[in-house]
């Protein structure tokens, strides 16, 4: 499929944010992105022909913010309405191969919905298999994180991306420590890691593992901070790459070597949706 | 109000037979001048006498009693909050039509130019009192108000700014007087309350600050301020446009809470507060106020929008009368269809609730089912609740009965005061103190105080990258590492390389000891705090946080502040954006400290040239910019060392224009690889800040800085007045070698001293003078310090032990 084809949606509801940062990284890659709104997914109250459809588009996206206020665990609200509207149709989505990204709030909905991790392959459950849960501050961490890529083959989203590079992907979160075993921490990195299924790492400058606070923003085990499901489609991550898409975003660009005079520079996030979109220009 | 009533009222109040809802007929015709006063205490409205006696003139005119949604309405109208009756003389001498042809509208926000297709906006204002009894609902609200000014104008919310000022957070439990919420408590709530909020709307909070001083301890401030940007095309005033058009309500419900804010505002904090006036604090809803802003700005896109209006202090009532009013007409407004919250609110309450979410658009008959579509996308709750019509009245009704009917010009008229005014400002006394033996110890124990350590404990609570419009961080450096940013900077347009830096200032030590330089000092701050990351200054938003206006000394306090702004903005060339006065922030122990707030904004030509605070390289030159002088008033290390006298910091104001513009200009020709301004704690602590965010040492010789700067002897400085005078129009600058000449010259040619100090380098920031080390501090400890007093004055877990 060629890029000036692909049709992004970036799906939100009340609550949602970076939708428009989200949108504008796809559409600055040549596809063509839009922000829809889950009620014009659903037919709900929206004028015939803001109407939509899951089959409208080849990639789907979560991006960040407080679906539905968060007020309950974050993105219990945002996956219900989709798991009691359009279960089987998002499951076909995925299982056809096409992908989908989540970030940060995205993330935490493909985690409540069961996209994430997916242990078993199929697709969505009906009840998640693991939690993002409160930091271990205990509270909001805005700040700059490095993330060091890891996955070995299983994501394909992230292939293009050579392994142990670092890239600077700013956290902005409450609830994002992943949990597969509340009681078992070792066991939710052992889990993944025999799968391959994770994606990111925190580390610092240095390149180091099992970094500490505030290099690993909020205590994840084996400072997860991305994952993918089975079949590589999928991918959620903490972390905002659409606030790394350039690199005047960057937290440290004037010390590092400053901005060139020509065109916008591709920051540390951009290889993310270029990612996302190579694969589906490959597989679709 | 638990105080005791001398007259008996009741038989002024007289419920009306003639409907089966609360609604009274107010008999001010029979009432004495004290029943007068006892009724506006009893019905909380707050008016004074004569202003008692203004309506009962009108409605003797009128043949008849008011009811009490007409005086409810009355006292909202005309409270200080609403007309600015006590301050507008004093803005009106010194505020007024400054560079005003800069201002594109100013309405709800004040809208200045950006670029060719682009205006910015700008609002501030106060959320004081509500978060004085309720920090996490007020400071939330108060975040909610700002944001809806921004988008009625038709922008786009960009930035949340946050002033806040509490009392120290040190104080003991037994010093606290009784009725008031410790510091502490009061701190994590109203942050908490931003942090939530403002994080749920997805609008970033990038700059704002924390201030501690004793005088907040009964009265904390809590200023919000918001930046938007917009096509020029779609400015949206807050007006209607012609008679027939309909008001269409939409967004939250209408409930109890927020009854009685804005004259709750404006009178002063008691012990009782806390019991009496809870129901005047409203209750925020970011994830109804989320997909309102949505539904407005695709309303402003679709174009269909005659006149759109943010529901604020007074409620219904402001907005259904002021929208009318301003275009030269009148309105008719049905209370019936209003949502309510709970059943059965009386008129009066349904007209003066400040509940928060709620915005009114004015549109054509014709537009209204796409308005009400709109809505229903969105989920907002909207219904039509009235029209504008073509004699200047005003009229509400309820259950087909009329409940108020007002002639708009005496209603939206307002009284103004020139009430006495006392200004006194003490004959200079020089400082005497003896140079502490341990001048390490001093830099250490000033970057603990508070008011200079690190406010990160804050600052990663408020997400400030959100809408990914961020391209100066508020906190620079080596991740992990970072120091304090100056100004913090946002892209705001997709295609452009423009910026636009914000910045908020005001040090409270300075203007409680002269309300004039102190208030200059401010604007001298915000100006370099711009240049120094390459913004000129563009405009300047004040918030008048002042005590009780009727002790003549407090509005003298007001006065001196306010001319010193006028001075400023004068010599800088610059308008005021966005005004806001609050008054009566005082109890029965104590005023605050004069303290007008500034939030200021600056344009960047092209961010890729800004300039961060950072060390960035060993072997590179460091130079002060401007002059040291002998001025302690008001000082962090007054504060440390307890002395007494000194003179507050002075500006000369064609200096400055002239040294930010040279900085600026440094600053875009990439001359500077760092700049950092100097202010509380002096140069020192500007060394000390740089090197923290670099992770790089600095050797710094104070030989050639405060050369006859003793003002009182002409002589020189001694070495701790080089360390820690705090002169304004100062900069730190980080030169690489190879620039040298060129930046020599450039402050030659304009005139703005410029002093070379030392050299980047090496793990520890050192201090000689003349050659001779005073002393060295590790940047490690250095940082510690800095970084985690806040943190560790809480009690925070995840704070101290991290990076170092």
């Amino acid at each position: 499929m060629k890029r000036d084809e692909m049709r992004v949606g970036v799906c939100i509801i009340e609550g949602s944010n970076s939708e428009d940062e989200t949108a504008a990284a796809f559409r600055s890659l040549g596809t063509n992105a839009e922000v829809v709104h889950l009620k014009q997914l659903l037919h709900q109250d929206v004028p015939q022909d803001e109407e939509r459809t899951l089959d409208d588009y080849d990639v789907f996206v979560i991006g960040g913010g407080f679906s539905g206020g968060d007020y309950i665990r974050a993105g219990a609200i945002f996956a219900n309405r989709i798991r009691s509207s359009l279960f089987d149709d998002l499951k076909g989505f995925v299982k056809s191969g096409k992908p989908v990204l989540g970030v940060c709030n995205g993330f935490q909905v493909l985690v409540e919905l069961g996209m994430l991790p997916d242990l078993d392959s199929q697709g969505l459950s009906e009840r998640p298999e693991a939690v993002l849960h409160l930091n271990d501050s205990d509270r909001y961490e805005c700040r700059p994180t490095r993330l060091k890529h890891v996955n070995r083959g299983t994501s394909k989203i992230t292939a293009h991306i050579p392994l142990g590079e670092v890239r600077i992907v700013p956290s902005a979160h409450g609830e994002g420590r992943l949990l597969l075993h509340p009681s078992d921490p070792d066991k939710t990195v052992k889990t993944l890691a025999d799968n391959d299924q994770i994606v990111f790492t925190y580390t610092d400058e240095n390149g180091n593992d099992e970094v500490p606070y505030p290099y690993n923003p909020n205590g994840a085990p084996g400072g997860i901070a991305g994952i993918t499901n089975r079949d590589g489609n999928v991918l959620g991550m903490m972390p905002h790459p659409e606030r790394s898409f350039w690199r005047w975003q960057h937290p440290d660009w004037t010390r590092t070597g400053g901005l060139k005079k020509n065109g916008p520079e591709p920051g540390d996030g951009h290889a993310i949706f270029e990612g996302v979109v190579r694969y589906a220009e490959k597989a679709l | 109000m638990p105080e005791t009533e001398t007259v008996d009222i009741d038989r002024l109040v007289v419920r009306r037979k003639d409907v089966d809802f609360p609604l009274h007929d107010i008999r001010l015709k029979d009432a004495s001048d004290d029943e007068l006063l006892a009724l506006s205490k009893r019905m909380g409205i707050g008016l004074s006498l004569d202003e008692m006696k203004d309506a009962r003139k009108y409605f003797e005119e009128k043949k008849r009693d008011p009811t009490d949604v007409e005086m409810e309405a009355l006292g909202q109208a005309w409270s200080e909050h609403c007309c600015y009756k006590s301050s507008k003389p004093a803005l009106t001498e010194h505020i007024f039509g400054i560079h005003e042809e800069a201002i594109a509208c100013r309405e709800d926000a004040g809208l200045i130019e950006f670029d060719a297709d682009h205006y910015y906006a700008v609002k501030l204002e106060s959320h004081n009192h509500p978060s004085a009894i309720e920090p996490y609902g007020g400071a939330a609200t108060g975040i909610g108000g700002v944001l809806r000014d921004v988008v009625c104008m038709g922008a786009q919310p960009i930035a949340l700014v946050d002033p806040l000022f509490f009392g120290p957070l040190e104080l003991e439990q037994k010093d606290l007087p009784a009725g008031t919420k410790h510091p502490r408590y009061l701190m994590q709530g109203v942050v908490s309350g931003i942090r939530d909020y403002g994080n749920r709307v997805g609008i970033p909070t990038v700059a704002g600050g924390i201030t501690f001083h004793r005088g907040y301890t009964t009265n904390c401030l809590v200023n919000v301020g918001c930046v938007g940007i917009m096509k020029k095309e779609h400015i949206q005033h807050s007006r209607a446009k012609a008679a027939g058009d309909v008001y269409i309500y939409l967004g939250g419900r209408t409930g109890r809470d927020g009854i009685h804010g804005v004259t709750f505002a404006s009178a002063e904090l008691t012990e009782g507060s806390e019991e009496g006036s809870r129901s005047a604090v409203q209750l925020g809803d970011p994830i109804t106020k989320e997909p309102v802003i949505h539904a407005c700005l695709e309303a402003v896109e679709k174009g269909f929008l005659q006149g759109m209006k943010d529901f604020g202090g007074g409620g219904l009532s402001c907005v259904a009368g002021e929208l009318a009013w301003d275009a030269g007409l009148g309105a008719e407004v049905q209370l019936d269809d209003i949502p309510l919250k709970e059943p059965g609110l009386a008129p009066w309450e349904i007209w003066v609730s400040e509940s928060q979410e709620r915005m009114m658009w004015v549109v054509k008959p014709e537009d209204v089912e796409t308005a009400l579509q709109v809505c229903r996308k969105w989920d907002v709750e909207a219904v039509v609740c009235g029209k504008v019509i073509d004699e200047p009245v005003l009229r509400v009704y309820y259950q087909e009965k009329k409940v108020l009917e007002f002639d708009l010009r005496f209603s939206t008229g307002g009284p103004v005061y020139n009430r006495p005014i006392k200004t006194d400002t003490e004959p200079l006394v020089w400082e005497s103190y003896e140079t502490p033996a341990d001048l390490k110890d001093i830099l250490l124990r000033l970057l603990a105080d508070p008011n200079i350590a690190s406010k990160e404990w804050a600052i990663h609570q408020y997400d400030h990258i959100v809408r990914a419009n961020t391209c100066l961080w508020p906190l620079q450096g080596v991740q992990g590492k970072e120091g304090p940013g100056d100004a913090t900077v946002l892209k705001p347009v997709a295609d452009r390389w423009k910026g636009l830096a914000v910045t908020a200032d005001i040090n409270p030590y300075y203007t409680e000891r002269d309300p004039y330089w102190g208030a200059l000092a401010a604007v001298d701050e915000a100006t370099r705090n711009l240049a120094a990351v390459g913004a000129r200054i563009s405009s300047i938003a004040d918030c008048l946080n002042f005590g009780n206006p009727e002790k003549p000394e407090r509005l003298g306090d007001l006065y001196g502040s306010v001319r010193a702004l006028g001075d400023g903005a004068r010599a800088l060339g610059v308008p005021f954006s966005s005004g806001n006065v609050s008054l009566y922030n005082e109890s029965h122990i104590a005023s605050v400290p004069p303290t007008p707030s500034l939030m200021t904004v600056g344009i960047v030509e092209d961010v890729r040239n800004c300039a961060t605070t950072d060390l960035k390289e060993p072997g590179n030159l460091i130079y002060v910019v401007g002059r040291t002088n002998r001025e302690f008033g008001g000082s962090a290390l007054q504060r440390l060392l307890g002395f007494h006298g000194g003179q507050v910091p002075r500006t000369d104001l064609e200096v400055l224009k002239r040294s930010a513009e040279t900085v600026v200009q440094s600053v875009e020709k990439r001359l500077v690889q760092s700049c950092h301004d100097i202010s509380d704690g002096g140069l020192g602590v500007a060394v000390a800040e740089m090197a923290i965010g670099g992770d790089i040492g600095a050797t710094v010789d104070v030989r050639d800085i405060g050369l006859g700067g003793n003002l009182e002897t002409g002589g020189d400085l001694r070495v701790d007045q080089r360390l820690f005078a705090e002169s304004n129009t100062r900069w730190l600058i980080e030169v690489d070698i190879g620039d040298k000449e060129a930046v020599e010259g450039l402050f030659r040619t304009s005139k703005v001293p410029l002093t070379l100090v030392g050299k980047t380098g090496g793990p520890d920031v050192v201090f000689a003078d003349d050659g001779k080390e005073v002393f060295r501090l590790p940047v490690a400890a250095v940082r510690d310090t800095w970084k985690h007093a806040i943190g560790r004055l809480l009690g925070d877990a995840h704070s101290g032990g991290a990076a170092q």
